[in-house]
């Protein structure tokens, strides 16, 4: 079927195409203005910004500690505003169907969930299977497991170590590797209460730097176009700003993406001895090429938190408001659950301050990417909010009325007056989101490219605007008119495949028998499992 | 072979189906009692959505008292392998199911190798009737009053207050814990009530002050617990949610559906069993859906279709407690019974006006 976005305003930074135009596509592909062939279907996108479906690099969808935290707040749920009641089950919050929903109707195709245990894969791919209509991808955790920090301990070569990456990449179907406070989990089943990035996990005699460097080389040596996604040591504490500096220069010209910075931003200033520190931090990333973040954007309101950093969580769970939690010390890393409230008091004021000043003073918008960390810093449903703020100095200044002076007088938010641009708003959340994870088939609109699409309506108000996509499109099928989910399909799971060393995977099968009592098998499934034809596509890793 | 009946009158599948449609969309109060794995489970949920049913789990006390202990309080929990490997004291409080027996022996077989090197596991069993799981050699800890009581009177004591009963054997765990690297205490909801439940995290929460220690959740029902996740990732909440109204509500004690049942609100049952021997009798006023492993329609039942065994007749997908999460477990001896998903779908196929289907 050949389909025509007529007279929209193209913004395809990749393809340096930026002005009123067409969009021509065929079946699921973008494909070069077509003379005297007439489309089966024209859209109308007059008035409308036309960009590549966004893409949302670090965003909790799915898994064990995800349905974890629905468990365990029941009452979030009931209390989620209404939905259109055209839809199944349409009166349910926070679902794996409704993340789905609301992804696509903000113009959303593909979504990472970034940290997925590899010992629960298949729970978190039964979850991701049963969004509908976007792609998803997951990154795997190592760092905190018993077989790499035992390998690192006993000096094992690096090529050993990345069969083990690629061997836990192919069977829990990743699209990456993430290191969460590396070491931490399992030095705090020792009992250890604080860990940074010098810091040595007991028994294993190896410190977070170690183990952050042999994975980033294990994940560039095999090719895993995906930087090693990095949740630094010593998240939410004042000072962490010198974790992150620490773990930045560690780096050593590799590339290397720090996950939700905003979380590491606070300086310890002032008499309550929290401060903005983001000034530092952007300046760091900007003299740092090689590094990318993303910023996870704390906004107000209730929501909650959730993370593989169990030290972190368990640190945190005093603070759970209401006052429950959960903290599971898993296989490697585990997790905790710890609902949350951000206020707009001082400390909440600082929070949100500092992910916008992170934004606004990183000046390379391929560096920057998009995230609330879905759920921690808020909803990924509070995205166009921030990018009202983004674009708007206006709407920033209204914002800041409301909230703790003492708390901006120690950003720098307030002066800033930079308005992102639409490029530069479809480099941040398109194409610099397909580049850092290889996903070569999309985030443009150039011919060839996946049809995943998004087509906006121009307005004044531009949350709005990006709340309700006029029209998405995804593998060119028309999916979201005028903000409302119209078409329902199944999407895929991106995954990288590796081919596993055979005598790594003996060396794991004796590893398992011997400590967990079990067989390999136990730890791997077959696609079948999904009961979803084709659940996965493949993405080839780098050459 | 006859795998489906309307009443006692074998017929092919498509119509047993068909039949269970029409009586489900003509039910003024459905509900679904499941006792299957996480597929047939997600169909079910399918199902429910679109003809407005309520589900629990079949037989579902001992679940919602586990599901009541995150919904409600949340608490510490750990991984069987990291238990395995680490925990140098166990304590088994209150009564486990036989499913778990096997687990537990093999705990009492081995010795942690990440406990610090202390190279063994002590157990302690809590209550003076609970019996030792797989044989396992334990002190017992015991007070008069039970399981719960003996809970109150350890954390009483462990905080160094003063109680009205003395726990048997408290020197010997106060000494036990007092060198522990990582004690682990198991529970499960066949056992505990929501008191003892909140005790044992209470006492996990004290310990935690200073050294570690978490807990084991060994499910009453593994297919209970699967089902659990299931539906909490399809509608946002556990099991004993209800679809009536054309949206979800999650209420324990409205969607009980044993009660339903009892005080006369349902007047449809659609029960997914493993076997016939476990669908509840029928009654008056209620009728029955069965789907079960049967070779005969099941008494009382308006319609019977027989399906496989998760894990034993086909293939499935199921929580397991050796390694905390769902598993995909091969056909023992596969059959050509159809799995309670296949078949669930098939009475949605049957539905007028076909809609898009979460599962």
């Amino acid at each position: 079927m050949l389909t025509r976005i007529a007279g929209g305003e193209i913004v395809d930074p990749v393809n340096g195409r930026v002005g009123k135009g067409d969009l021509w596509i065929e079946d699921e592909t973008i494909v070069a203005a077509l003379a005297g062939r007439q489309p089966d279907v024209t859209l109308d996108a007059t008035g409308c910004v036309v960009m590549a479906g966004a893409i949302d690099i670090h965003s909790h969808i799915g898994g064990g500690n995800v349905n974890t935290a629905r468990l365990l707040l029941p009452e979030q749920h009931k209390a989620h505003a209404p939905h259109p009641a055209a839809t199944p089950l349409s009166k349910v919050g926070w679902t794996t169907f409704e993340t789905g929903r609301l992804y696509a109707q903000m113009g959303f195709t593909t979504v990472v969930e970034p940290a997925m245990s590899p010992a629960a894969a298949l729970h978190t791919h039964l979850e991701l299977a049963d969004i509908p209509i976007i792609d998803k991808a997951t990154l795997a955790i190592l760092g905190n497991d018993d077989f790499l920090l035992s390998m690192i301990r006993d000096k094992a070569s690096p090529v050993m170590i990345e069969d083990y990456v690629a061997w836990t990449v192919a069977s829990s179907r990743a699209l990456g590797v993430k290191v969460i406070n590396a070491g931490a989990a399992a030095a705090f089943k020792e009992n250890v209460r604080a860990f940074s990035f010098d810091d040595v996990v007991p028994f294993y005699g190896t410190s977070s730097r170690s183990i952050v460097k042999t994975l980033q080389a294990a994940v560039g040596a095999l090719g895993i176009p995906h930087p090693l996604h990095v949740h630094c040591n010593n998240l939410g504490i004042p000072g962490a700003p010198d974790t992150v500096a620490e773990t930045i220069a560690a780096a050593e010209g590799l590339p290397l993406h720090l996950a939700h910075l905003q979380f590491y931003g606070y300086g310890t200033e002032g008499k309550r001895k929290f401060s903005s520190g983001a000034l530092r931090l952007a300046e760091l990333v900007n003299s740092t090429p090689e590094i990318t973040i993303d910023v996870g954007q704390v906004m107000f309101g209730q929501t909650v938190t959730i993370s593989s950093d169990v030290l972190r969580q368990f640190s945190a769970r005093g603070t759970a408001s209401p006052r429950k939690s959960v903290i599971y010390d898993g296989d490697a890393n585990g997790g905790g659950v710890v609902p949350h409230n951000y206020r707009d008091d001082y400390y909440g004021s600082l929070q949100w301050a500092i992910g916008l000043e992170l934004f606004l003073l990183i000046q390379d918008p391929w560096r920057v990417f998009f995230t609330t960390d879905h759920p921690n810093g808020a909803p990924f449903t509070a995205y166009p909010e921030i990018f009202e703020l983004l674009m708007s100095r206006e709407a920033r200044e209204k914002a800041m009325d409301g909230l703790s002076k003492r708390a901006l007088a120690l950003s720098t938010l307030p002066d800033l007056t930079r308005e992102y641009t639409f490029e530069e708003i479809a480099i941040m959340t398109r194409a610099a989101p397909a580049k850092l994870l290889g996903l070569k088939d999309r985030g443009h609109l150039g011919a060839g490219a996946l049809a995943d699409i998004a087509v906006y309506r121009k307005g004044n108000d531009i949350a709005q605007m990006f709340r309700s996509a006029a029209l998405v499109l995804k593998n060119g099928e028309l999916v979201v008119e005028d903000g409302i989910v119209k078409n329902y399909r199944w999407g895929k799971t991106l995954r990288l495949k590796p081919t596993p060393d055979k005598a790594m995977v003996k060396r794991l099968e004796a590893y398992h028998q011997e400590r967990h009592g079990l067989s390999l098998n136990w730890f791997d499934f077959p696609d079948s499992a999904i009961q979803r034809e084709q659940p996965f596509s493949e993405v080839s890793c780098n050459a | 072979m006859t795998v489906a009946w309307i009443g006692d009158r074998g017929v092919p599948v498509a119509d047993a189906a068909k039949h269970a449609a029409e009586l489900l969309v003509t039910s003024l109060c459905p509900v679904f009692s499941l006792y299957t794995d996480v597929h047939g489970t997600r169909a079910a949920i399918a199902l429910a959505s679109r003809v407005g049913a309520a589900y629990d789990q079949l037989d579902g006390e001992a679940v919602a008292r586990e599901t009541a202990q995150y919904t409600d309080k949340g608490g510490m929990f750990i991984a069987p392998g990291e238990v395995r490997r680490r925990a140098d004291v166990v304590i088994i409080a209150g009564e486990l199911p036989a499913a778990h027996y096997d687990l537990i022996a093999e705990l009492a077989n081995t010795v942690p190798d990440l406990d610090g090197g202390t190279g063994k596991r002590q157990f302690f069993l809590i209550g003076a009737d609970t019996p030792a799981p797989g044989n396992v050699k334990a002190t017992r800890l015991s007070c008069d009053g039970g399981v719960e009581a003996t809970l109150a009177a350890l954390r009483a004591q462990c905080a160094g207050r003063q109680t009205a009963r003395e726990v048997a054997h408290f020197d010997r765990f106060a000494k036990a814990l007092g060198e522990a690297q990582f004690p682990v205490f198991t529970f499960c909801g066949q056992s505990l009530g929501l008191l003892g439940l909140e005790m044992v995290q209470g006492l996990i929460g004290d310990i935690n002050r200073k050294q570690r220690a978490s807990a084991l959740h060994l499910p009453a029902s593994e297919n209970g617990w699967g089902s659990t996740q299931a539906s909490t990732w399809t509608t946002g909440f556990a099991l004993r949610t209800g679809l009536a109204r054309g949206f979800v509500e999650f209420d324990p004690w409205r969607f009980d559906v044993a009660r339903m049942i009892a005080d006369g609100e349902a007047d449809l049952n659609l029960v997914v069993a493993g076997d016939a021997g476990s669908v509840p009798a029928g009654r008056t006023g209620l009728a029955l859906i069965a789907l079960a492993k049967t070779d005969k329609p099941v008494a009382g039942a308006a319609v019977t279709i027989a399906i496989g065994q998760p894990g034993i007749d086909h293939d499935a997908v199921v929580y397991s407690s050796r390694i905390g999460t769902l598993a995909a477990i091969e056909a023992k001896a596969p059959v050509e019974l159809p799995s309670a998903a296949a078949v669930l779908r098939q009475i949605i196929e049957h539905l007028p006006h076909e809609e898009a289907q979460p599962c």
